[in-house]
């Protein structure tokens, strides 16, 4: 019995080591990934920018779908690769984080994410030239004659005669004919190139077009027309999306953010290690190792869900925490009772445990039911509080209940801790 | 065990709440709440300077450039990659119906730039709602605390049936709203903006305050089975001194915790975990306050009112 005791005990720490190390792990190997308001990055709500009472709920949903999908690829052409893209069914919106790049600085959020939720829809249309705005462009008849989604590819090109780039349209068996048609018909007349309801540039035709490639010329530099031809090759979105929040946070600031806020973390919870060790003395230092169990196996699960920690959700661990560490008081308060009315070690921590058993479960279960209707319903900070927070009161009501229960029962089978002063009882 | 008699000093303790409460009230009459940007909807710019700069004068000629009313505040931060540097952040709060346009931000920039030493490829931060954003951050917020107050109550109305779960639901959520409420009067007195990170706040404090009432009513529900001969009153004061280290306890350690983390970023200046855990502090003490002296003492006064009326109704 005696060994098997000790087993428990030694078991316990040895799991709680491992999952140390692990966790050590995740953090030399930058695994932990921190929220934009800690790294520094833009955080932008994009809304689609339509009536949403004419679209069906699913109508929306496909369309919020699709725009993700575009949206994703719009920002590849852009090299942006590390970001997340994610739709809020709730709202019907779609929110973007991208966090900074290394060295990276100053760009304009807002100017690109405008660029980022146009719907760069592509079409060539025929001209009425009675039609024209001050400037003397043309304006859109809606007498289509060919649209981006009967391109197959786009590329930049250089013009060499001209010294100037173009993009190059490689079009499907539909976009061949019906552009032949058209050109075939339009000798000698322009057709205008519109993005969404811009004039892009309106060439004149001068003969039948059927090698299936049109040109669109205009392009101020090689930049330019790669940016072009990306944005048609992506596709149009279903709807114009605009950007209702835009947070962009300079990385240095989040950094100090960050640094403090661990710092603390640590100088805390030693402190808060010493005063349960002063106070319970050797169940307080089995709460210890019962709490580093709880920071260990918060930081694992942070680091394999793929969780991004941000400023409310270090409310939601220091919260966990705490609850967890009064798990403890409120077990160790009941030994110390049931030690006083002179029952041995062994019975008291048993009766001290059960006697706890219900105050400790209905407190986390009320806060684990707060934490799930915040996830739910709540948005931005209050979801990634309400994360952290459930997974760290379902963590910490294993470690403060279970782990240190194994650990004390073991450590009540060995003969040199049967001292009653140990567990803070004369 | 030394035995209190909180039941019979009831009043006494509802008074000091209520008295920071009414405090906190007309302080919020006189001054109102300040919304921050992220619930009034805006554009917030924030631009680093080599040193110091008159933000009196920042406010006076943006708001000319703009014709908008405009906030401007100075903020130090120490430098987390050079030891002992500090950064320096102008920061230009525009609250209006409308974000700013592309060329209105340039413009604020510009003459920011013209008229203060801004650090050449210093940080530079913006933050833009749209008021319906705001507006609707902060309701989804209060809507999620309604539903998840809903569910706490039938949840303890279910496993506290012994002790009559309504009542003792009910005034476990009235020792809630007392700590947000003394929380919040933080906000007016001290003429705080409220922002996202009060959300939090009180969303941690209501967490908090609620497992010490569980745990407390825990004590009275068993007590009320093992004190079969004792007055009501007797089992509320032996629950609450029985539970009185323990709740004492992990709060000293919660509060370790929060005022290191306090003391950290007042150290370092680091606004954004200052504005984070001071009303963490405030509220734990009051949440510590509320489930020893408010919630049990609550709850018998309604059970005994309840009581009474059936008895009169019998008569």
């Amino acid at each position: 019995m005696r060994n098997y005791s000790i087993l428990k005990l030694v078991a316990v720490i040895i799991v709680i080591a491992v999952c140390a190390f692990l966790a050590f792990n995740e953090v030399k190997n930058d695994n932990i990934r921190t929220g934009i308001d800690i790294r520094g990055g833009v955080y932008a709500i994009l809304e689609p920018d339509i009536d949403k009472s004419s679209l069906s709920a699913e109508e929306v949903d496909k369309g919020l779908e699709s725009a993700k999908t575009i949206l994703g690829k719009r920002l590849d052409a852009r090299n942006i690769f590390d970001r997340s893209i994610n739709i809020d069914s709730v709202n019907d919106r779609i929110i973007i984080e991208i966090p900074w790049a290394a060295g990276e600085t100053n760009f304009n959020p807002q100017d690109q994410l405008n660029e980022l939720g146009k719907t760069a829809l592509l079409t060539f249309q025929e001209v009425d030239k009675s039609k024209v705005d001050e400037n003397g462009n043309y304006l859109p008849t809606g007498k289509i004659v060919l649209q981006g989604t009967q391109v197959k590819d786009a590329y930049a090109a250089a013009y060499q005669e001209k010294g100037e780039w173009v993009v190059v349209l490689d079009l499907d068996e539909s976009g061949v004919a019906s552009f032949a048609e058209a050109t075939g018909r339009l000798v000698g007349e322009p057709i205008a190139i519109f993005m969404d309801d811009q004039l892009i540039s309106a060439p004149v035709v001068s003969q039948k077009i059927e090698g299936g490639n049109a040109i669109i010329t205009g392009q101020a530099n090689a930049t330019e027309a790669a940016e072009l031809a990306a944005t048609i090759r992506s596709g149009a979105l279903p709807f114009r999306l605009v950007a209702t929040k835009v947070d962009s946070i300079s990385p240095q600031l989040g950094t100090g953010a960050m640094n403090v806020a661990v710092k603390a973390g640590i100088v805390g919870f030693l402190l808060v290690c010493l005063f349960m060790i002063l106070v319970y003395r050797l169940p307080g230092l089995i709460a210890s190792i019962g709490l580093f169990g709880l920071a260990v196996l918060t930081i694992l699960s942070v680091a394999w869900t793929k969780i991004s920690i941000t400023l409310p959700g270090i409310g939601g661990i220091i919260l966990a925490i705490g609850m967890g560490v009064d798990a403890n008081c409120v077990i160790y308060e009941r030994i110390k009772e049931e030690l006083r009315e002179g029952k041995t070690l062994r019975a008291a921590v048993d009766q001290g445990f059960h006697r706890a058993f219900t105050a400790v479960l209905d407190s986390n279960v009320t806060t684990l039911i707060t934490a799930v209707v915040l996830y739910a319903l709540g948005s931005g900070p209050i979801k990634g509080f309400a994360m952290t927070l459930g997974i760290g009161v379902a963590i910490s009501f294993i470690t403060a209940v279970t782990a240190t229960k194994l650990m004390l029962q073991g450590v009540t089978g060995i003969s040199a801790f049967k001292n009653k002063w140990l567990y803070g009882v004369k | 065990m030394k035995q209190l008699n909180i039941i019979k000093n009831q009043n006494k303790y509802f008074f000091i709440s209520l008295a920071i409460i009414v405090i906190g009230l007309i302080f919020y009459i006189v001054n109102g709440v300040q919304l921050d940007i992220q619930f009034s909807g805006g554009t917030r710019i924030m631009i680093e300077t080599n040193g110091e700069v008159d933000s009196n004068q920042a406010e006076v000629l943006v708001e000319n450039a703009l014709g908008k009313s405009v906030t401007a505040q100075t903020q130090k931060t120490n430098n987390p990659g050079a030891e002992g540097e500090v950064i320096y952040m102008l920061r230009l709060d525009i609250a209006s119906e409308e974000t700013l346009t592309p060329e209105e931000r340039d413009l604020v920039i510009d003459i920011i730039s013209e008229n203060f030493d801004v650090k050449e490829g210093g940080n530079q931060e913006m933050l833009s709602v749209e008021p319906s954003i705001g507006r609707e951050t902060l309701l989804n917020g209060l809507k999620a605390v309604v539903i998840a107050s809903v569910l706490i109550i039938l949840y303890v109305t279910w496993r506290f049936s012994s002790m009559h779960g309504f009542a003792a639901a009910i005034t476990a959520i009235i020792a809630l709203l007392h700590d947000v409420a003394i929380t919040f009067a933080l906000y007016p007195v001290f003429k705080y903006p409220l922002g996202e990170v009060f959300i939090t706040a009180a969303l941690t404090i209501i967490g908090y305050s609620l497992n010490n009432t569980i745990v407390i009513y825990d004590r009275i529900r068993e007590n009320f089975k093992l004190m079969r001969k004792s007055t009501p009153d007797e089992i509320v004061n032996t629950s609450i001194s029985q539970s009185l280290t323990r709740t004492i306890n992990s709060t000293v350690t919660t509060l370790i915790a929060v005022v290191t983390l306090y003391i950290s970023a007042s150290v370092s200046n680091i606004s954004s975990l200052k504005e984070f855990s001071l009303p963490l502090i405030i509220g734990l003490v009051a949440g510590t306050y509320s489930s020893l002296f408010i919630a049990g003492p609550l709850w018998l006064t309604w059970r005994k009112r309840a009581s009474m009326k059936r008895a009169l109704k019998k008569a």
